[in-house]
């Protein structure tokens, strides 16, 4: 490439980027530094005063890791672990079954007719608005009449109705259940992408060796897919970690703080009395800096190890192909 | 196929608008005839008027109302259908949003902290977040009713406006900001039948007397409760019931001074509640649930005795899934219950800018006092009471004991009964001394940590002291 | 291959039981994805007397137009304004967020500029940013600008969609080369005419793609329009329906399903039409990932 000629053009660069530039800077960038700065103030309540610095800055950071009055931990940690475990429930199932998915539908062996319509229906609760799959649940979990509450009995496995979205397990369950029915479909099609990228030459060499179909899945699918599979944890563990509609919309963070999320612990601090913005401010802030965190390192384990062994792997099995 | 099946939904999709857009204009020709095409299908501007009239809408004024339901608006509505000649000078732009997670609150404090041309007008509140409009942060926005109406003290002596309305909806400085147009004294409204065969009770009289009307104790109930159980029935359909009962009964508020006080009556719910759910005296039921609607009609798992709740629980809440002899129409009356209470009520707040402008000012003054303080018969309480605002003649306890007087109350529902004795009497025992600026939010957690101590989740110290903290977090002493 | 030949037999039956394994499975799983959907149109035919009795059915009743009915006398659920209000918002945020993406995504690819490489960092790292953590600082803003009820609010920050910049990024380098984009400049096209006319065509694959998770995901928004919106005229499709919930008095849970079906409709609808650019769009991104 003629490199005079690039830099002639460079200016273009700067020219096309500035759209995303002045939009980025002026949504994103300017809400974060303001939510910042109210993390540090006094701005709270229904009609918050002047912005003014508090006397001890990190008072609302400090807040936000304290001991509650019963001693039990407090509030936000509280809703950090109920977050991890929500995601955590609904990510392991939710992968599993789209791995497996993507095994059967890529298997050449067996060519799984009506992949297509699977492939569709799968993807379809991803879709819906959380309003609408919210209400649909509330309604099938439904106490003391209830369509899950009516199949049960009439099946005789429970005697009296459940009180679903009155127990803490219960409606824990439902929550990562239904973020597992609507996630599940859209980490199958990432995954068979990634499985289709793989190169076929190296199953046919597994085959000729006399591979079965669960060495083949454990040696090479895996494997191979696993970036893909980290790219997947990251989004979907950004996802988790702002977890909000269905928690808030099925639940409302409840029974007893069973499912209230950071996200929620946010929202109720800023939106409800007595309008602590400066307290949810500092919650944002701290999130935001815990998935800095725990992007990198993800990021750091993805980049490194992977791509040096997943050479190693595919020569090795292109050796023994050839052998 | 995936095409087929896309084409079938979407031609079902356009039958269904096109339905909606010819039902919406059948409603529309049929209520006025002078509606044509404009307003079919509810484009544009969503204003009160579009569902019912036309009058209203055309004006270059603007009037903001926010409102948690679409009752201040259907009045307001209602008074520019009544006075076509100022209706053409105002246009009223209505927002409702129900108070679920305090959403309506949320909204409404939100848009008056921000003012400008969005900024409400004539919003309303609820009984259990009327203080902060009235005494709290948010009081600054409220005119005092004497700066837009005359002689206001005058016409509440005219009316005999109930205590507690104005109490509830006087400021700091002593001035009124605030009124209600409803009165909401509870009673008891039982089943007929089922207190004719348990305790074999033939009017509300002998009623009273076996659950102990008015002796502010729950013991007798407990007995009927027994006996409600033996014969397979349930008193009430859940703890929820008894909760705006015993809420309303407590002495003292939950805070004074920034701290926590847990009145004795309100720490006893957590044993009722617990007693009615492990007893299976109930159907479990939370208020404002399927479940609770269905016990209403006697669709439940078990026939359920009685509701607790002011006179809009029964025309507004029971008479939509009460609807004809098979849903037990009739079959319920009302009586004095044995803990006195109150439950709910819509507070009416106009804006200081709003009246500062003449014009709004004039609007403003004539809707309010219509609404609040005419106690003729041309004035919206009669029109209430009656239960001639709408087709189906839904009657309800007003404020103005002067209307309670000339109105006539008996309901089919009830089987000709007419309450409105007893909720006047009942309205002794409402009082603002219970409600503190904070009662939405630890109401809330109050009956969230009840539920879970009822249903064995935890025991009470551990209820009690998960609700402490949580008040704590609102920087609350405890 | 002869030597399998042998085995061949044992091992078609053995295949046998797992196909049908693999069929019970996913029908299993698409009957779960289905059923939610189908019970909400069924139900949307009842009435609320009949739901309530018995909430699962499979025979649509007739009370359809009498749901519509209701639901149109009730005061706050206006479907065809939200419809209005979300096909305005949700287009607005699909064209810009796309095409702006190209553009950035174009800026990237095809300059090379100093600030090139931070800038790219950048894009990936606003990727990782949940909306939560502005959310604050946005909604303040907003009020002290006086900005809420504004439809633009919601639609302007589209521009800035750091996701599409990078799956567009992707694609680009692996289906534009630069030769083309040379060969314009020689006949003499503008920087800006070569993107228009020759860059966007090729990416209409990618575009549709993230069309569509752009369209959906505004649509389904739920959490902005709520705090940002207080007027019923600004309403979205998805507040409408949170609305149909708590109604004060009565739940018309007819009503409620016609509401739903009403937000979901024009998605599955889309989603059917369009689903091939999903299924084989996701792969685009992240195949060259």
């Amino acid at each position: 490439m003629n490199k005079r000629k690039l830099v002639s053009y460079s200016k273009y660069g700067y020219i096309f980027a500035i759209p995303f530039i002045v939009a980025f800077a002026i949504f994103t960038l300017y809400p974060i530094i303001f939510t910042l700065i109210i993390g540090f103030t006094n701005h709270e309540g229904i009609v918050p005063p002047k912005l003014k610095l508090l006397k001890d800055p990190f008072e609302n950071f400090k807040y936000l890791f304290k001991k509650r009055g019963s001693g039990k931990m407090s509030y936000f940690l509280l809703s950090l672990i109920t977050t991890a475990r929500l995601w955590v429930i609904n990510f392991i199932p939710q992968l599993t079954l789209a791995l497996l998915l993507s095994a059967w539908f890529t298997d050449n062996r067996v060519k799984v007719k009506g992949q297509g319509f699977f492939k569709v229906v799968f993807y379809l609760p991803n879709i819906i608005t959380a309003a609408t799959v919210a209400i649909m649940f509330r309604a099938l979990f439904g106490f003391p009449v209830g369509p899950i509450n009516d199949l049960l009995k009439s099946l005789h496995l429970i005697k009296n109705p459940i009180e679903f979205l009155n127990k803490k397990s219960y409606t824990r369950a439902i929550v990562e259940f239904v973020q597992c029915w609507q996630w599940y479909g859209s980490t199958m099609i990432t995954l068979i992408a990634a499985v289709i990228g793989i190169n076929p030459e190296i199953f046919e060499a597994a085959e000729i060796d006399g591979a079965n179909r669960i060495q083949k899945f454990f040696r090479i699918t895996l494997p191979s897919v696993r970036p893909i599979m980290l790219f997947t944890l990251v989004t979907s563990m950004i996802g988790g970690l702002s977890m909000f509609d269905i928690p808030y919309l099925l639940a409302s963070g409840g029974p007893d703080n069973a499912t209230q999320t950071i996200a929620l612990f946010i929202y109720n601090n800023a939106f409800t009395q007595p309008y602590k913005y400066n307290r949810a401010a500092a919650a944002s802030i701290a999130l935001f800096v815990i998935i800095v965190i725990l992007s990198v390192c993800l990021f750091y384990i993805m980049r490194d190890k992977d791509a040096a062994k997943m050479e190693k792997l595919r020569k090795q099995a292109l050796k023994k192909g050839r052998v | 196929m995936k095409k087929i099946i896309a084409s079938v939904l979407c031609f079902t999709m356009c039958a269904a608008m096109f339905a909606g857009c010819k039902s919406s204009d059948d409603n529309k020709s049929s209520d006025a005839p002078a509606d044509t095409t404009e307003a079919a299908g509810g484009e544009g501007d969503t204003t009160v008027s579009e569902t019912e009239t036309k009058t209203v809408g055309d004006g270059e004024i603007v009037l903001n109302v926010y409102a948690m339901s679409a009752e201040v608006p259907g009045m307001i509505e209602e008074y520019f259908k009544r006075n076509p000649d100022v209706a053409s000078k105002y246009k009223v732009e209505a927002m409702v949003s129900s108070n679920d997670n305090q959403a309506y609150e949320t909204k409404l404090n939100a848009a008056l902290a921000a003012g400008g041309s969005d900024a409400p007008d004539l919003y309303v509140a609820e009984a259990d977040y009327i203080l902060p409009y009235t005494v709290g942060e948010l009081s600054t926005f409220a005119a005092p009713y004497d700066d837009f109406i005359d002689d206001v003290q005058g016409k509440i002596a005219t009316a005999d406006v109930a205590k507690y309305v104005q109490e509830l909806g006087t400021n700091a400085d002593g001035k009124l900001v605030a009124l209600n147009y409803q009165c909401t004294g509870g009673a008891m409204i039982y089943r007929t039948d089922l207190a004719e065969e348990v305790l074999g009770a033939k009017t509300p009289e002998e009623v009273e007397a076996a659950i102990g009307a008015g002796s502010q104790s729950w013991d007798k109930f407990w007995e009927v409760a027994d006996k409600m159980k033996e014969k397979g029935y349930a008193i009430v359909s859940g703890a929820d019931d008894i909760w705006n009962v015993i809420e309303k009964a407590s002495a003292q508020p939950w805070v004074t001074d920034k701290k926590l006080t847990i009145d004795d009556n309100r720490m006893s719910y957590l044993d009722i509640s617990k007693k009615l759910y492990e007893g299976n005296y109930t159907n479990k039921t939370d208020s404002w649930s399927e479940a609770w609607y269905a016990d209403m009609k006697g669709a439940g798992e078990k026939q359920v005795f009685c509701f607790f709740g002011p006179c809009w629980l029964i025309n507004y809440v029971m008479a939509n899934h009460v609807v004809d002899e098979a849903t037990l129409k009739g079959k319920y009356n009302v009586c004095t219950p044995p803990v006195g209470f109150w439950w709910g009520g819509s507070w009416l707040l106009a804006n200081k800018d709003a009246i500062a402008n003449p014009d709004k000012k004039e609007i403003i003054s004539k809707i309010v006092e219509w609404i609040t303080l005419d106690a003729t018969q041309d004035g919206l309480q009669y029109a209430w009471a009656n239960g001639t605002m709408n087709e189906a003649g839904t009657k309800d306890t007003v404020s103005s004991m002067a209307v309670m007087k000339i109105a006539d109350g008996s309901m089919d529902i009830l089987g000709g009964q007419d309450p409105f004795q007893i909720f006047v009497n009942a309205t002794s025992y409402a009082n603002g001394n219970c409600k503190c600026l904070y009662d939405s939010t630890i109401n809330s957690a109050f009956k969230d940590q009840a539920k879970a101590y009822a249903a064995g989740e935890k025991d009470k110290d551990a209820a009690v002291a998960e609700f402490k903290d949580k008040v704590a977090e609102m920087g609350i002493e405890v | 291959m002869a030597s399998n030949q042998v085995a061949m037999s044992s091992k078609t039956r053995d295949s046998i039981i797992f196909k049908t394994v693999i069929y019970v499975v996913c029908i299993i799983l698409a009957l779960l994805s289905i059923w939610p959907f189908l019970n909400m149109l069924i139900n949307s035919t009842r009435s609320t007397g009949e739901i309530t009795s018995t909430s699962i059915s499979l025979v649509p009743s007739k009370y359809m137009a009498d749901n519509i009915k209701k639901l149109n006398k009730q005061n706050m659920f206006k479907p065809l304004v939200g419809l209005k209000n979300s096909f305005i918002i949700s287009t607005c945020v699909t064209i810009l967020s796309v095409y702006f993406s190209c553009l950035t995504a174009y800026a990237i690819f095809a300059y090379q500029w100093k600030l090139k490489k931070a800038f790219f960092g950048l894009v990936v790292g606003v990727m990782m940013l949940p909306g939560t953590v502005t959310m604050i600082g946005f909604y303040r803003a907003c009020y002290q600008f006086h900005l809420t009820n504004n439809k633009l609010m919601l639609i302007l920050p589209a521009i800035a969609a750091p996701m599409t910049v990078f799956f567009m990024k992707q694609y680009l380098e692996g289906s534009v080369s630069m030769e083309i984009v040379e060969s314009a400049r020689i006949d003499g096209s503008g920087e800006f005419h070569t993107f228009n006319s020759i860059v966007l065509p090729i990416m209409k694959p990618a575009m549709a793609t993230q069309a569509i998770f752009s369209f959906v995901g505004s649509w389904n928004n739920y959490f902005l329009p709520m705090i940002l919106f207080n007027k019923a005229k600004n309403y979205t499709m998805p507040i409408m329906v949170s609305l149909l919930r708590m109604d004060q008095y009565k739940t018309e849970y007819g009503c409620v399903y016609i509401g739903l079906s009403m937000t979901a409709l024009p998605l599955i609808v889309i989603y059917l039409f369009l689903s091939k650019y999903i299924v084989s769009g996701v792969a685009l991104g992240s195949v060259k990932g």
